[in-house]
């Protein structure tokens, strides 16, 4: 992705979505203990379409608007966010998924990875008092959340970035003809 | 991929990044409250507020949605906790009821026993009423007591407040007790302290209203006049019940003109309708062969 002002526009739209979204609707639905976060799914559509680089500036911007927006630790999140941003963007790069169902494990990944690094740097920095075990059940039930709404995030996002990404991985890779499996035997197995 | 001016300019990318992170937290730590960014921060979330509650009000039907599934849950479990609860607490209220009302019927037994004129020579045996008559026709009581405690037939039974009845039949271990408020019953009785005497009738299917009948026209009644047991005593006869034993108080007086005798309305002390704890007044020393009580 190049950095065009209007692809910084529509990340830009994505994070500020994902922020607003998180604090003022799925922050509060609390399903079974848990809420989904939307913010690290967003970072995490966002690399896989666009790329580790992309990747982590989303995650550095998100967690930015979202430090401000909490009034929380500024840096943490954009800390931990640069990092699952960077991560999936270079797990694209070098496994290039295919999958359909892609977007599950990814998005559960970049979650339990937000959630285990958010709460390791919280509470080496400011966190006084004793954690619950309780903290362990809900970051599971945010995973399994998040990997729910990962199809939807991931599907909204690329349609978001698709004009301004240079090549769409997965489109590319609808546009491959499979292989000939029919005519002279010598030509089977050959692309067209 | 393996371009290395590609490779570096994401790992300076990386480097630029997690550094500016680690700046901020650092400068966000070392500030005061009226620093940079906690200015800023105060300026985003002003800055913030209206969308957020716009966002929160559009979003409110889904985010009630998925909350039901939560709350339906949870109020699943509060409510069988809750019903849990309820079944220990109605037990323990039935219970302590229960002590409380057995505790004001001792109580009322002995404060009758310590009143003024209560008869001597009789020695109290509590028991428990274990069965009661169903009817208005029939008011009768079944008590934990019988002749292996002493009980004997015709012997007088209190009940907190005053009398209640007498035994009308015994096994080994329980006793039948017909109440004064049965409409076999009837009681010798005196009007304190005018002296006027006459028979406690029941009226059936009024257990808080009794009839004082045979008092003589002449004899002043008044109402609030305490009604006791006269425990007569002649060559021929003698009544079941000791002399002295509170009955009711006098609540109105009929008088009618062509009748010889008034017609006087005793509230019984006793509240036969909530008789859990009862006394035999069994006599000391040798059973007693009475007869019934007769008209004066």
């Amino acid at each position: 992705m190049n950095a065009t002002p209007g692809a910084l526009l529509r990340v830009g739209t994505i994070v500020l979505a994902a922020v607003i979204l998180q604090l003022s609707g799925f922050g509060t639905m609390r399903v079974f203990g848990g809420h989904p976060d939307l913010v690290p799914l967003a970072v995490a559509a966002v690399a896989i379409y666009a790329g580790s680089v992309t990747g982590a500036a989303t995650g550095f911007a998100a967690g930015f608007v979202l430090d401000l927006a909490l009034g929380a630790t500024m840096g943490a999140s954009s800390l931990v966010l640069t990092a699952v941003g960077y991560a999936v963007g270079r797990y694209r790069e070098v496994r290039d998924p295919a999958h359909g169902l892609m977007a599950i494990p990814v998005g559960a990944a970049a979650t339990l990875g937000f959630l285990v690094a958010f709460a390791s740097v919280s509470f080496m920095l400011d966190v006084g008092a004793s954690v619950s075990a309780l903290v362990f059940r809900d970051m599971l039930v945010t995973t399994l959340l998040n990997a729910l709404l990962a199809i939807p995030v991931f599907a909204l996002s690329r349609r978001i970035l698709r004009p301004a990404l240079v090549v769409d991985p997965f489109e590319r890779r609808r546009r491959r003809k499979a292989p000939i499996d029919s005519g002279p035997i010598g030509l089977r197995g050959l692309g067209a | 991929m393996f371009d290395k001016k590609v490779v570096r300019r994401r790992r300076a990318a990386l480097a630029i990044f997690i550094t500016l992170s680690i700046v901020m937290l650092t400068a966000y730590f070392g500030e005061s409250s009226g620093g940079a960014f906690h200015t800023l921060q105060r300026g985003a979330q002003e800055a913030f507020a209206p969308i957020e509650t716009g966002t929160g009000r559009a979003l409110k039907p889904f985010r009630d949605f998925f909350g039901w599934f939560g709350d339906t849950r949870k109020a699943k479990g509060e409510n069988e906790n809750l019903r849990d609860e309820v079944e220990e607490l109605r037990k323990r209220v039935a219970q302590s009821s229960t002590a409380e009302q057995d505790a004001r019927q001792l109580r009322g037994l002995v404060d009758l026993q310590k009143t003024d004129g209560f008869p001597e020579g009789t020695e109290p045996l509590a028991a428990r009423v274990i069965a009661r008559s169903p009817t208005v026709w029939y008011s009768t009581v079944k008590i934990d007591k019988g002749s292996g405690d002493g009980v004997r037939e015709d012997q007088p039974v209190i009940a907190a407040g005053g009398l209640a009845g007498k035994v009308t039949s015994v096994t080994g271990g329980a006793a039948e007790v017909t109440l004064i408020t049965d409409g076999s019953s009837a009681v010798s009785a005196q009007i304190m302290p005018s002296g006027a005497n006459g028979i406690v009738k029941p009226e059936v299917g009024k257990p808080r209203d009794l009839l004082l009948d045979f008092v003589q026209r002449g004899r002043r009644v008044t109402e609030g006049a305490t009604v006791v047991t006269s425990g007569f005593t002649s060559d021929r006869v003698e009544s079941l019940f000791p002399r002295g034993v509170p009955i009711g108080r006098v609540s109105r007086v009929d008088i009618d003109e062509v009748d010889l005798y008034q017609r006087v309305h005793i509230e019984p002390f006793a509240d036969m309708r909530r008789l859990d704890i009862v006394e035999v007044l069994t006599r000391k020393g040798e059973p007693q062969e009475a007869a019934e009580v007769v008209a004066p």
